[in-house]
């Protein structure tokens, strides 16, 4: 009831954009004016309690899910520089207790090798940073550095001239060096890089070994292998794949691989461009019916009313043989102290979800991004803040993060058998082999278009959508963003 | 005459503080909403451009909008049925029929679910709804229904009654012991001298209780009624407003409008909707019951 304290919202859904301008507005009106709008919510909901939101993070692409922490020493050197000085504002999305310590030290390790230079570390939880960016945003009062996901976020920003073009700084140095290409390209827009990458995310099939020799069974590597593989499971009364989508992300990762093996990337690039997106090409559909055919042969029944954590219990206790997963969760997977069951690190293993044969796709992109900071393009204190991101980006201090968390470093060489575990290190050399990274397309598209397949996929679940139905709600959606580009 | 006056003036003096805060965080963000709701802007496009009425326009013509009042109104006819036709039914049996340490008992029982953050609650009720392993879908295998068994809150058709379900589970208890103080304060001799009469039970809740608690099952018909106009944490927990957009509220389908969306002025429109429908519901209720009270 509506006199109950406010609970905070795990969603997951991606955020979208209007039309941007490069115009600042009376400032403290605007932050009035957002407030306004929460207001009518959140005063009408109780203004009795704020509880901060605590609801576990729904979508770990972006609140992702890492190792514990695994005795690290040896904080890394601070890099040499000329005396710099002034004090710059950091708002990440971290505010975990789990992941949390690993920012902060960063920070104070910097800050101990320039005395001169403060930073105030701002962390808040996933979907908090994304209301407080808008506030922030709209009032002018953006931090130095702030958190970003690839994708049409991220192009916010930049069409609305709040971030820094760090082209110049990274791409026409070295400093371009530190990072596996990969990550660059997925954080470019039109060329030019708006953004440099912190975290490595990809999308994989985590599966169970000892099921899979059980029953006989080879990992597949064709789609239509896939499904022989789902109906010899379920024949032996062994759930295939564990899937959850309550708040649709899940469905939606499933399609952002296939539609990268269906649609030829040229016209992907073309489609997810909101001024220039029309997603006619019939691969998309074709993406959309070998979904409906994983969910037919593999997937749990029903889905909509489970949870991606819930279905993850059961291929944990070994009920169901597969998960699609991102990486970021393979310290839930292999981690003892996150809930992992004794031993099943050794069993878990994983691949890339099998491509079908003769597709008109590529079938060499693999699903995921980089978590990234942006860096505000009024910035006084442009100096520091460079320094500082190429600090973060040296290989001990992304090696650290590999090691305190359990996630992947975008930086070349920061992963070793010596600070992770071996799952990592082969999702290492998936990534080396991509050609590129297929970003989640409910953050790579604009927020219509990401509605309208956020959407239509759990109405395809439901039965009350086809394919095609789906497709022409996306089409719609694509002519929307168009025009609120173009206005 | 000096005095007086000053003594005027300084009682406006000490309202001055309550009436500014209420000025500043009250009347003005309501009002600056209804102006904000003709304006097309995001957090993104920092000037405001005007789009007098569209905003409105679009929400009469958005499916979605009229779901989700449609969710608010089922919440609210179900909640005005359960829990303050229900809470007020279960108080006069607490205090009326269950006698000794029972009651104190069943009052806790009931009550605890009240006490339970949403949070909790919400995950509680995501097993309880699980279609693989949750309690309900279970139930009904065993009882031989496998053909009922439903993802509750996954399927559209089910998702918002699955949650409205869960908010009567959560909030019966919390009525309930408001009615309860309410009848402690209706004097027993009205009771006992209506037994004499040899009036039943079921005719002294008819023609004592509910009378006497006239007042406090207003204020709770205005507290539910508004609060299912509110709805947000619920719906934001257990579906977030899926699947398809089933199980919105105006209350999510403001904030996914304004946080996600990106489309500040139309949530401002929604915002001006639930403020109207809720303040209507305030005064005609208020004005229905100018001067009822019931006296014996």
């Amino acid at each position: 009831m509506g006199w109950m304290p406010w609970v905070g919202d795990p969603g997951p859904s991606p955020v979208g954009h209007r039309k941007e301008r490069n115009v600042h507005g009376s400032g403290i009106r605007r932050v009035f004016a957002l407030a306004v709008t929460a207001m009518m919510l959140f005063t009408a909901c109780s203004s009795s309690a704020t509880t901060a939101p605590t609801a576990a993070p729904a979508n770990p692409t972006q609140a992702a899910a890492g190792t514990a922490a695994a005795g690290t020493s040896a904080a890394p050197a601070a890099t040499a520089a000329p005396e710099l000085s002034g004090e710059i504002s950091i708002l990440e999305k971290y505010s975990d207790p789990k992941y949390a310590p690993y920012w902060e030290k960063v920070v104070k390790d910097y800050m101990t090798a320039h005395p001169k230079v403060k930073i105030d570390l701002q962390a808040e939880g996933d979907q908090p940073v994304k209301d407080k960016l808008r506030v922030l945003t709209a009032s002018g009062n953006l931090p130095d550095i702030y958190f970003s996901w690839a994708g049409d976020f991220a192009a916010k920003f930049v069409r609305g001239g709040f971030a820094a073009d760090l082209t110049d700084a990274v791409m026409k140095t070295d400093w371009k060096n530190s990072y596996l290409p990969a990550t660059l390209d997925a954080l470019s827009y039109d060329g030019k890089l708006y953004a440099v990458p912190i975290t490595l995310d990809a999308k994989v099939m985590a599966y169970n070994k000892q099921l899979f020799a059980d029953n006989g069974v080879q990992v597949p590597s064709t789609m239509a292998q896939l499904l022989q593989v789902c109906d010899t499971l379920k024949g032996k009364g062994i759930e295939p794949i564990a899937f959850g989508n309550t708040y649709g992300w899940p469905a939606v990762h499933y399609l952002t691989q296939l539609n990268y093996y269906y649609v030829p990337a040229a016209t992907l690039a073309k489609d997810y461009n909101p001024a220039t997106g029309e997603f006619t090409d019939p691969g998309y559909v074709q993406a959309l019916q070998a979904f409906a055919d994983i969910n037919t042969h593999c997937l749990t029944p029903k889905s909509n009313g489970i949870t991606h954590e819930n279905a993850q219990a059961e291929f944990l206790n070994g009920k169901a043989a597969m998960q699609y997963v991102e990486t970021v969760e393979f310290g839930l997977l292999t981690d003892v102290n996150q809930g992992a069951p004794e031993g099943f690190a050794d069993k878990m293993s994983f691949f890339k979800l099998p491509a079908p044969e003769g597709a008109a796709g590529d079938a060499s992109y693999l699903e995921g991004a980089p978590d990234s900071f942006m860096v505000n393009s009024k910035t006084q204190h442009m100096d520091v803040v460079l320094d500082f991101l190429k600090y973060v980006s040296s290989k001990p201090v992304a090696a650290e993060m590999t090691q305190m968390l359990g996630w992947l470093a975008p930086v070349v060489g920061s992963a070793s058998a010596d600070n992770t575990f071996p799952q990592n290190i082969q999702v290492l050399d998936e990534i080396n082999k991509a050609k590129g990274m297929a970003i989640w397309l409910d953050t790579v598209t604009q927020i219509d278009v990401a509605n309208a397949y956020l959407n239509g996929l759990q109405a395809m679940l439901d039965g009350s959508k086809t394919p095609a139905d789906v497709m022409k709600d996306v089409q719609a959606a694509a002519v929307k963003a168009k025009a609120s580009v173009s206005q | 005459m000096v005095v007086g006056r000053l003594r005027r003036f300084s009682s406006w003096l000490w309202l001055l503080p309550a009436v500014m805060l209420v000025v500043v965080f009250v009347y003005y963000p309501v009002v600056d909403n209804i102006r904000l709701s003709f304006f097309s802007w995001n957090a993104f496009a920092p000037r405001e451009k005007w789009v007098g009425l569209d905003n409105y326009a679009n929400l009469l013509a958005d499916p979605i909008f009229w779901k989700a009042l449609f969710n608010n109104i089922a919440y609210a006819v179900v909640s005005i049925v359960i829990q303050v036709g229900g809470g007020l039914v279960l108080a006069a049996i607490l205090e009326e029929v269950v006698t000794g340490r029972w009651k104190g008992f069943f009052r806790v029982v009931f009550f605890i679910p009240a006490t339970i953050s949403l949070t909790v609650t919400g995950l509680l009720f995501q097993f309880i709804y699980n279609p693989k392993i949750g309690l309900i879908d279970q139930f009904l295998v065993w009882l031989g229904h496998p053909e009922l068994v439903h993802a509750w809150i996954g399927e559209e058709a089910t998702a918002i009654w699955g949650i409205i379900a869960m908010s009567q589970w959560q909030s019966t208890g919390y009525v309930m012991v408001l009615f309860i103080v309410a009848m402690q304060k209706i004097p027993r001799e009205l009771y006992e001298a209506a037994y004499i009469d040899g009036a039943s039970r079921r005719q002294a809740f008819y023609h004592i209780t509910v009378p006497l608690v006239r007042e406090m099952s207003i204020l709770m018909l205005i507290i539910t009624i508004s609060g299912a106009f509110l709805v947000f944490s619920e719906v934001q927990v257990m579906t977030a407003g899926g699947p398809n957009n089933a199980s919105h509220t105006l209350g999510t389908w403001l904030y996914k409008n304004a946080f996600f969306n990106d489309q500040m002025g139309y949530a401002a429109a929604i915002g001006t909707v639930i403020f109207v429908i809720t303040f209507a519901i305030a005064v005609i209720q208020l004005w229905w019951n100018r001067g009822k009270q019931v006296e014996y």
